[in-house]
């Protein structure tokens, strides 16, 4: 028998390894994640050269550095981007986030919501295209829409507005036919004009030189970012969050993701489309 | 009105909405003077500016004795956190004796995320007179990332007599992988204290848990 056929979970190791990983992320594995999971952790014992789940769980719970516990959130963790992802929190958006963020404010003030990480961009100009389509008062309201990145060289690639057919496969056709140019081979380039909506600028979340410039935002899209922070760094997170947004601003996290496990600053708001975390008035 | 137009450039992501000007002092000196400010978004500031500043450690263990806005405190512990240095953990201890449980689940937080610096008080805590301190000293070994956490609840378990202590630390080992000298100590707990049926039942459900997973 092959040393690699000779390591496996039991169901124990999976139960065990399950409630950790919940508790640490909010993600919980079905039975019929098991192959997924048990396949990872097989990996990493490899890499790691742990011949038991035994060792492998005592050494990645107890590593004071928490790195290997973030190399398996990386594994278990899908991060694809594309055009209207999670869209019920799009339909949130434009229903009663906006309602309530408009209801106390002059016709003249500007809506401000910051998408971070923006990655390629496809989140961002999701806002602008759904606020565009869905939001009944685009006409009344001045929207600002602000979108960073750590990294320097995806914001030059969203500043360009070029997407795959797979990055653009959920949009309706007269969503892609109205605001997309076709360039053949399979890529699609966003018009001129959503492109001038969007103000890309590089900030890390951790840097709070690079985050002290965001300040009254009514809304932030963080989706899938903190999973892979570590505890520290997710709460200086929601630190720069509270103080960037206006009093009754909101929040929308990842569907795994919970804010009630970083930080007691923010009301869990309860919507019929999505949870959203919004900051006191 | 419409979707706002960027043109860059522009030195900050909104011309038309400026933030509003901080404090213009931003030194050391400027920030602790902010932590006594009576509005708490300018403490707020202050606190999250000190975590740039190690010496800060003591001034803002002090500042949170007396904060009572959760936002400042909220900032206090993160930066204390950020900080992260053997004075900020020390400057932290004193908070598990606090009748306060919005400070003293924070200190709990806190120190939980700074396990070798923790690490070093872990012993004395679980000594401690108080046997509510070395309940929530057990409560910091709950995610505590530190290679002796088995070693300090078998100790725990070996040592201790309040039941309270005990069904905390029996309760903490239910999500650990139990080494021989814990189910030792479990079994001789058992027998020592028999007449607690509360703790009794404990044992029995980690030791069942434990005797299912080495079976398999």
């Amino acid at each position: 028998m092959s040393e690699a056929a000779e390591l496996a979970l039991t169901d124990a190791d999976f139960a065990k390894f399950r409630d950790f990983f919940y508790r640490k992320t909010g993600i919980y594995f079905e039975d019929s994640k098991r192959y997924f999971v048990d396949k990872r952790i097989l990996d990493r014992m490899r890499a790691t050269g742990h011949d038991s789940f035994r060792s492998y769980y005592m050494f990645m719970r107890f590593q004071a550095s928490g790195e290997e516990f973030q190399k398996l959130v990386s594994l278990m963790t899908v991060n694809e981007t594309y055009f209207f992802r999670e869209e019920y929190q799009f339909r949130c958006l434009v229903g009663p986030v906006l309602d309530e963020v408009c209801r106390h404010r002059r016709p003249d003030e500007v809506v401000r919501i910051w998408s971070i990480p923006c990655s390629s961009g496809e989140e961002p100009y999701s806002i602008a295209i759904y606020l565009l389509e869905y939001w009944p008062r685009i006409d009344e309201v001045d929207v600002e829409i602000l979108a960073s990145d750590i990294d320097a060289n995806v914001l030059e690639r969203c500043r360009q507005g070029i997407y795959s057919k797979r990055s653009v496969q959920n949009l309706p056709r007269e969503i892609l036919e109205k605001y997309f140019t076709p360039l053949g081979q399979g890529q699609y380039q966003i018009c001129e004009d959503l492109r001038a909506c969007v103000d890309f600028r590089q900030a890390n979340l951790n840097n709070p030189a690079e985050t002290r410039f965001y300040r009254g935002i009514d809304v932030i899209f963080c989706r899938n970012l903190l999973i892979y922070f570590s505890d520290e760094s997710r709460r200086q997170a929601a630190d720069v969050f509270y103080d960037a947004l206006n009093p009754g601003g909101f929040i929308f996290l990842g569907h795994s993701e919970s804010m009630s496990r970083i930080s007691p600053l923010f009301r869990v708001r309860r919507f019929p489309d999505a949870i959203v975390y919004q900051k006191p008035k | 009105m419409g979707l706002k137009k960027h043109h860059p450039p522009s030195s900050s992501p909104s011309s038309s909405q400026r933030p509003v000007r901080r404090d213009p002092e931003r030194n050391f000196k400027g920030f602790i003077a902010q932590l006594d400010d009576p509005n708490p978004a300018v403490r707020r500031w202050g606190a999250r500016d000190l975590a740039a500043f190690p010496e800060a450690a003591p001034i803002l263990c002090r500042h949170l004795a007396k904060e009572t806005d959760p936002t400042v405190r909220e900032a206090v512990f993160s930066s204390l956190l950020r900080i992260g240095t053997e004075e900020a953990v020390t400057g932290l201890l004193p908070f598990l004796r606090s009748e306060d449980a919005g400070l003293r689940n924070g200190a709990i937080e806190v120190l939980q995320q700074l396990p070798d610096q923790t690490a070093r008080h872990i012993e004395a805590l679980l000594q401690d007179q108080d046997s509510d301190v070395r309940i929530f000293a057990i409560d910091i070994l709950q995610t505590l990332a530190h290679p002796d956490t088995l070693g300090w609840l078998e100790e725990v378990l070996n040592h201790e007599e309040h039941v309270n202590v005990l069904a905390t630390a029996v309760d903490r080992l239910a999500e650990l992988t139990l080494t021989p000298g814990i189910k030792e100590a479990l079994a001789r707990l058992k027998q020592r204290f028999a007449n607690e049926p509360y703790l009794t039942f404990a044992i029995d459900a980690v030791l069942a848990r434990a005797s299912v997973e080495d079976s398999q």
